[in-house]
């Protein structure tokens, strides 16, 4: 009797202690994961070495929110993570990618997921998916060292989005024709104004006024084209326009008009040129808005390609 | 019994007792990276790096992270392609971690193993020499690193059919202080 009553009480000092230990403990280890879990692992092959820099990315079973990161050269991992559920991926180089449907982290303790990948006969082993590299720091064994968390930056400010990617790809592909564009047109431009000094003049012939009359009508095509690739470009949300590219489109207010103007007025010189009148009126104006035109393309052209 | 829960506490409570020894805190930064034209030479800076060190045992890991859209070259074109060519959308933040035996920060020149995160790759740079200058509670540190484009497998983005070099140094200004 008082053998079972002795240890009763010690059970119940017991019990006791582990729950004050819990009740000392807990918000602490609260306050640590800031109501977030831990994440860790290391990746090896099959004889048990670590996988250096093989992507593991973490799947929220709940939002399907995605994070990756990639093992250090000891093969470790380590994320923080809201509590919930995942779903984790291995994945290397010369190895087959591991899946692993269900991971829970809870906010209080720390996870440990290991994973040992196998070898893939599909791609050489002894390829990674890293780039040239020199010998890496040493392995990350301080379990304090910083995260990016640490840093005050979110998972979800450090996360991809691939949608803006899509569309910086697309607006970098369309500046891309509309640079190259913009340079052929410089030759049939050039070109034009080098013939307009054949097509003026009362003993000028027909053909010399074809000639230019034609290149005048590719440089127009050209150069619409070109505004075309730079107009429907996607705008980046939030970009203020700074530096060269601000003279670049500045210039766009005058040569564009004269791009309009220029061969409306060629056509009434034309005109008047083959019904064997002098270039009267308001046609006198061609050539000299088709100099300013092509000053001001030229110099648009030049302000982004050089350094003043 | 009180001796038995005075060992249970302290047997349950190494993480609180194994705590950082120390720990740094970037103050202040500059990153600049110079690239290379056959036209001309252009830069680009970011003065919005976060860092943190924490030391344990000895040795010291340090990183600082850095959003690729807050380098600034004062061309909002450049700076936007640059974007695009690095895939700063889709890995927003460029990485550094290094690690330091405690006892080299005492050193006025130190070589740093990093290890970079940037463009969805990860490259190293073995034994990158940094000055070290301590001005009261704070150390500054200044260097260049010497990356080059295809360590991150960006393709080098070209102005007139010509592309830049593959070389573009990161030129680093850090200044430090204990927390």
């Amino acid at each position: 009797m008082l053998a079972n009553t002795a240890h009763n009480w010690r059970a119940g000092v017991g019990g006791f202690a582990v729950v004050l230990l819990f009740a000392i403990l807990g918000p602490s280890l609260m306050a640590q994961t800031g109501g977030r879990g831990a994440l860790r692992g290391t990746a090896t092959d099959p004889t048990g070495a670590p996988v250096a820099f093989a992507m593991v990315t973490t799947t929220s079973v709940d939002s399907g929110q995605t994070l990756p990161a990639a093992t250090g050269t000891d093969g470790t991992y380590k994320f923080s993570l809201p509590p919930g559920n995942y779903r984790l991926r291995f994945e290397s180089a010369g190895y087959k990618t591991v899946q692993i449907p269900a991971v829970k982290i809870n906010g209080l303790w720390t996870v440990v997921q290991n994973c040992q990948l196998e070898a893939d006969a599909q791609t050489p082993s002894g390829t990674t998916a890293e780039p040239a590299q020199k010998p890496a720091p040493g392995p990350p064994n301080n379990p304090a060292a910083p995260s990016l968390e640490d840093l005050g930056i979110t998972p979800a400010q450090a996360k991809g989005d691939a949608k803006a990617q899509a569309l910086l790809d697309r607006r970098t592909h369309m500046l891309k024709v509309h640079q190259r564009l913009g340079l052929i047109t410089i030759g049939p431009f050039a070109a034009t104004l080098i013939t307009s000094a054949l097509a003026g003049g009362k003993q000028t012939s027909s053909t010399d006024r074809d000639l230019h009359a034609i290149l005048g009508a590719v440089t127009t095509d050209l150069y619409f084209t070109t505004a075309y690739f730079a107009i429907r470009a996607p705008k980046i949300p939030g970009t203020q326009t700074r530096g060269p590219i601000r003279l670049h489109k500045t210039l766009a207010w005058i040569h564009a008009p004269g791009m309009v103007l220029t061969p409306i007025l060629g056509e009434m010189a034309f005109a008047q040129k083959s019904r064997g009148e002098k270039v009267h009126g308001i046609a006198t104006l061609h050539g000299p808005v088709a100099i300013v035109t092509g000053a001001a393309f030229g110099l648009a052209v030049a302000s982004v390609s050089f350094k003043f | 019994m009180l001796g038995k829960l005075l060992i249970g506490f302290l047997l349950l409570s190494p993480p609180a007792l194994a705590g950082p020894d120390s720990q740094w805190v970037l103050d202040q930064s500059a990153l600049t990276y110079h690239v290379s034209h056959p036209l001309h030479q252009s830069e680009g800076v970011s003065h919005a790096a976060r860092g943190k060190g924490v030391c344990h045992e000895g040795q010291c890991d340090f990183l600082i992270a850095v959003p690729v859209k807050s380098f600034d070259s004062g061309d909002s074109n450049r700076d936007i392609h640059m974007l695009q060519v690095t895939r700063g959308a889709q890995f927003p933040i460029v990485t550094v971690r290094t690690r330091v035996p405690e006892s080299a920060s005492t050193s006025a020149t130190i070589s740093l193993d990093l290890e970079i995160q940037f463009a969805g790759q990860t490259a190293q740079y073995k034994q990158v020499p940094f000055q070290r200058v301590v001005q009261g509670n704070e150390t500054r540190i200044n260097g260049t690193i010497p990356a080059k484009l295809s360590d991150f497998k960006i393709d080098p983005p070209s102005l007139l059919t010509m592309p830049v070099k593959n070389d573009f140094p990161i030129r680093v200004d850090l200044s430090w202080h204990p927390m």
